[in-house]
């Protein structure tokens, strides 16, 4: 028996439920007859008999998970899973196993990033599966944001320990995933279905209002139209987008306490969505008169239009696009960049930073600052009342360094395979923030299929550290948490 | 009586110092008639003065320096002296105060960013000052660094208090500085007459040997020459700077302890020193093999020459050239920029983050990822055998994000006022390290005279956050600081 037996046999219990997933395509795919029957066929038969077998190996091994198994779990779960999803894509369209596993890997982190072109011609399953999986990925990012990541202590996490909805506290990890799950998904899976039916209503077709559901609530950004929301070109199906990206950018345990009180006092208590709405309103006010100014269009309603969309797209690392901002001047898409790197929140599936810790970045800053004058004043940072201990400081700290060390060493790597640096910069930072669309030959208006193998992979990776939060994929990759 | 009156008082002292200093171009601008008499006549005469009034005014509040006398202190004295030194430039050449303002603070911040061209018509006298306010800056580097920042505590420097030579441990804050001062001072007026010898000997004119020792034992990097190092193009001159520049890269007092103990083991026990030299080297094989292989030069030999003496100038902030390195394959480039943000040592004229830093910055992100594994595990982080206090660590990563604020915010500002990103971005990261030449419109073949006047003193804030590490100059801006 291998020391972590109970991580393996939970991994082949994942994989087979993540194969059941597999069969909405399949039974579409057998419904619509669009020729890719055969390729679900196969996946299915090959996800499900790998996770039997892997259950099968290890089914005696029933210990309680410990803390450092939970570090191998999910970074295994994150990256085995997309090796599953991936053979669809393998089969039916050809694409390299490094095509297809960086468009699975951008599927379930909730990315966004394609490498496929024409969307549109795309058989119907193949559209369908892609925009599931970004759904899946959010549903386990709920689950990992709220109650996995705050058990291993990852940046600061802990802190939210005490605001897991439900009677959970100090609990074995198990049942209190499973507790928190049940909540959060049944939210989950209330708002998916109020935003097909809103998208559907904005004129969208049932197939259409589906596909963008799963990646609007996912905060993913996979669209079935090459030209994304520019397609539809209709205010209103872009309005209801905004609202439900703002909704799935806030604390989903917020939206759990909102809905079992039926009142919005939580929003109003809850620190990081009235900073989030703050700064995506400013965002847009300014950044709709700066490409006015600039004169990328005559008129200050359209400019507001398409600011509102792209900002709120870009800022909740979705990113979709109505228009191909990339044209903007350049302050303002690195300024959409810059937003989606901290104002989601961290319960919500959004990447980036996170809203709470650029908070608590901010008190610390400015503690070293009263330092300074008073070297001897206590000064205690608070967050929702309660005073931050110093472990939850030093890790929010550590975790913006290394945030930002990834960024500019990923960055130095792309730009030494001899990417330009604007691609190479926004492609990394396009992608720890699970954000999608990058500038320069990575823009909204085209696709990752320009890249090189070995660039897509240091994408791939960019995509599971900022997913993993950094220090959980770190961790599995230092010496020390393999030896015994 | 205001209350910060003996911070005036010193301040007027320092200025009419200052003032003094400009004897030496006054007198060589008599000597050889270059036309620049006057501008030094009016110039001296003012400063002088200036002081004069102010001590004048001030003259009976002795009371000694408090903590926060320290900090408006060097504010003032870095803001206020580039004043006095900008003059010359303004009365003789036309420049704008903008302009001159700007070279004047890249001179005493021993950056080396310039914004005039057609350096060797200038006249005589006013390369001498340029050269020669370089010198001071690092002078005053030196103090700053090894006795005033560390009673200010900023970054963390409170570490290098136990490694300040001499008995002078708790003593009050003049006489200790004065102490510390003139023990380093002695080094580097050596340091800088060795190397006026050298680059004479080399093959300079007396007046370049003494310019370019001024700017290189400074890590400055101004030049008589447009062409920079390019003009002599020798390998001997090549090589004797290199030496210079890698000796001052080093703290002056490890170079201290190493002279008044005669014995090279100060540097081996000085951990900075030790991988300050090793990266630096693994670069200069590193990047010589990329642009060779690249195709940049036929010849490995060039390469690695070219290499050796770029890598090691940007790298240590002085930022000479002997070739236009911004037409290298821009990971070059980019490498070294990366570099000067944190090989010089924390004692040094060098600028960014300092090497210290940086290694306590590795030791607490490798601690945090122990903690991970292990939540009660004590780990201490140790410098130098002692463990660091919390507060020092606190302040060191609190340090390492706020630099990367200011160079991400800073970049913004500069994009949002029309630059492209190369040029914004690089002129800021080598405005904040006090490097000199960034890239694109402000890279090593041309000058920062192609920015706007916004532009320019976004620039000028860049060196003065850089040079007085950041949490200096923001306690000074903050209201707190101003409050009874």
């Amino acid at each position: 028996m291998s020391r972590f037996s109970p991580v393996y046999r939970a991994l082949g219990m994942i994989i087979m439920l993540f194969g059941l997933t597999m069969l909405a395509p399949l039974i579409f795919s057998f419904a619509v007859a669009d020729g890719a029957a055969t390729a679900f066929d196969e996946a299915f038969a090959l996800t499900m008999l790998s996770g039997a077998f892997l259950w099968f190996r290890y089914r005696r091994c029933t210990r309680e998970l410990s803390i450092r198994d939970g570090f191998l779990m999910v970074v295994l779960v994150w990256t085995v899973l997309p090796a599953f999803a991936a053979v669809p894509l393998m089969l039916q369209l050809g694409l390299s196993h490094t095509d297809a596993y960086f468009e699975t890997v951008s599927g379930l982190t909730t990315t966004g990033a394609t490498v496929i072109e024409h969307l549109d011609t795309l058989p119907m399953s193949i559209n369908l599966w892609r925009h599931e999986l970004v759904w899946v990925g959010g549903m386990g990012l709920i689950v990992l944001a709220i109650a996995i990541l705050p058990l291993l202590g990852i940046g600061g996490r802990q802190m939210f320990k005490a605001e897991t909805p439900g009677p959970m506290k100090d609990a074995k990890m198990t049942p209190r995933i499973a507790q928190t799950a049940k909540g959060l998904w049944l939210v989950y899976l209330g708002v998916t279905v109020a935003c097909i039916v809103s998208y559907h209503w904005a004129g969208m077709s049932w197939f259409d209002a589906l596909c963008h559901g799963f990646s609007t609530m996912g905060l993913g950004g996979f669209s079935t139209h090459d030209a994304s929301f520019g397609y539809f070109d209709s205010p209103a199906i872009e309005l209801v987008a905004i609202v439900f990206m703002l909704i799935a950018g806030m604390n989903f345990g917020t939206l759990f306490l909102a809905v079992t009180g039926r009142s919005l006092r939580p929003y109003l208590s809850d620190p990081e969505a009235g900073w989030f709405i703050a700064v995506c309103l400013a965002s847009i006010l300014a950044i709709a008169i700066y490409i006015w100014k600039d004169g990328v269009y005559a008129d200050l309603d359209v400019a507001l239009r398409q600011a509102a969309f792209n900002v709120v797209s870009i800022a909740t690392t979705t990113g979709y696009a109505s228009v191909d901002y990339a044209q903007w001047p350049m302050f303002a898409p690195l300024w959409m960049l810059f937003l989606s790197s901290f104002a989601t929140s961290a319960g919500s599936t959004g990447g980036g930073i996170k809203m709470m810790r650029a908070l608590l970045l901010y008190r610390q800053v400015y503690r070293e600052i009263v330092h300074a004058v008073h070297p001897s004043a206590v000064y205690n940072i608070r967050i929702g009342g309660h005073v931050a201990p110093q472990p939850i400081l030093f890790a929010v700290l550590a975790f913006a360094f290394m945030y930002m060390v990834s960024i500019v060493s990923l960055t130095l790597i792309l730009s030494f395979t001899g990417l330009d640096i604007v691609s190479a910069f926004t492609a990394i930072v396009a992608s720890v923030n699970n954000t999608g669309p990058g500038l320069g030959v990575v823009g909204p208006s085209t696709t990752f299929a320009v890249l090189e193998d070995f660039q897509t992979w240091v994408c791939i990776f960019a995509m599971l550290l900022g997913r993993l939060e950094i220090f959980t994929l770190l961790v599995v990759l230092t010496p020390a948490f393999w030896r015994k | 009586m205001t209350r910060f009156a003996p911070v005036y008082r010193a301040l007027g002292l320092i200025i009419m110092l200052f003032g003094l200093t400009m004897l030496a171009p006054l007198i060589l601008s008599y000597a050889v008639n270059d036309g620049a008499q006057t501008a030094y006549d009016e110039t001296f005469a003012l400063t002088l003065l200036s002081g004069a009034f102010l001590w004048y005014r001030y003259r009976n509040c002795k009371r000694e320096l408090n903590t926060r006398d320290g900090f408006l202190m060097v504010v003032l004295v870095w803001s206020v002296l580039p004043v006095f030194a900008a003059l010359p430039f303004m009365i003789h050449l036309g420049m704008s105060h903008t302009d001159a303002y700007f070279e004047a603070v890249s001179g005493l911040t021993a950056t080396g960013a310039t914004v005039m061209s057609g350096l060797a018509d200038l006249p005589m006298s006013i390369n001498l000052w340029r050269h020669l306010m370089m010198w001071f800056g690092g002078m005053g580097l030196i103090v700053l660094a090894v006795a005033i920042l560390p009673m200010l505590g900023i970054g963390g420097r409170q570490m290098l208090k136990a490694e300040i030579p001499g008995p002078m441990k708790d003593a009050k804050m003049t006489p200790r500085i004065a102490e510390t001062a003139k023990g380093l001072w002695l080094v580097y007026i050596g340091i800088t007459a060795a190397c006026i010898l050298a680059y004479r000997w080399a093959g300079m004119s007396w007046f370049d040997a003494v310019c370019h020792t001024f700017s290189t034992v400074s890590l400055g990097g101004f030049s008589t020459h447009d062409e920079s190092f390019g003009y002599f193009n020798s390998q001997l001159i090549e090589g004797i700077c290199i030496a210079f520049m890698l000796f001052s890269g080093i703290n002056y007092a490890t170079h201290f302890l190493a002279f008044s103990g005669r014995s090279l083991r100060a540097y081996v026990r000085d951990s900075e020193a030790v991988w300050f030299v090793g990266v630096l080297l693994l670069s200069v094989v590193v990047l010589a093999n990329y642009i060779w292989k690249d195709g940049v030069y036929d010849d490995m030999d060039l390469a690695f020459r070219h290499a050796l003496f770029n890598v090691i100038s940007v790298a240590t902030t002085t930022g000479y050239s002997t070739t236009d390195y911004g037409q290298w394959p821009l990971f070059a480039a980019l490498w070294m920029l990366f570099l000067c943000s944190f090989v010089t040592s924390a004692g040094s004229t060098g600028g960014g983050i300092k090497m210290m830093r940086a290694l306590l910055l590795y030791k607490q992100v490798y601690r945090e990822l122990v903690r991970a594994m292990h939540p009660s595990a004590v780990y201490h982080v140790r410098l130098g055998g002692q463990p660091a206090p919390q507060t020092v660590l606190f302040a060191v990563l609190a340090f390492g994000f706020v630099y990367m604020v200011s160079i991400v915010s800073l970049t913004l500002i500069l994009s949002f006022t029309g630059l492209d990103i190369v040029t914004a971005f690089s002129a800021v990261v080598a405005s904040v390290n006090n490097t000199g030449p960034g890239l694109g419109l402000v890279g090593p073949a041309s000058t920062f005279a192609a920015l706007e006047d916004f532009q320019t003193w976004i620039c000028i804030f860049a060196m003065l956050l850089g040079r007085l590490e950041i949490f200096t100059l923001l306690v000074v801006l903050t209201p707190a600081f101003w409050r009874k």
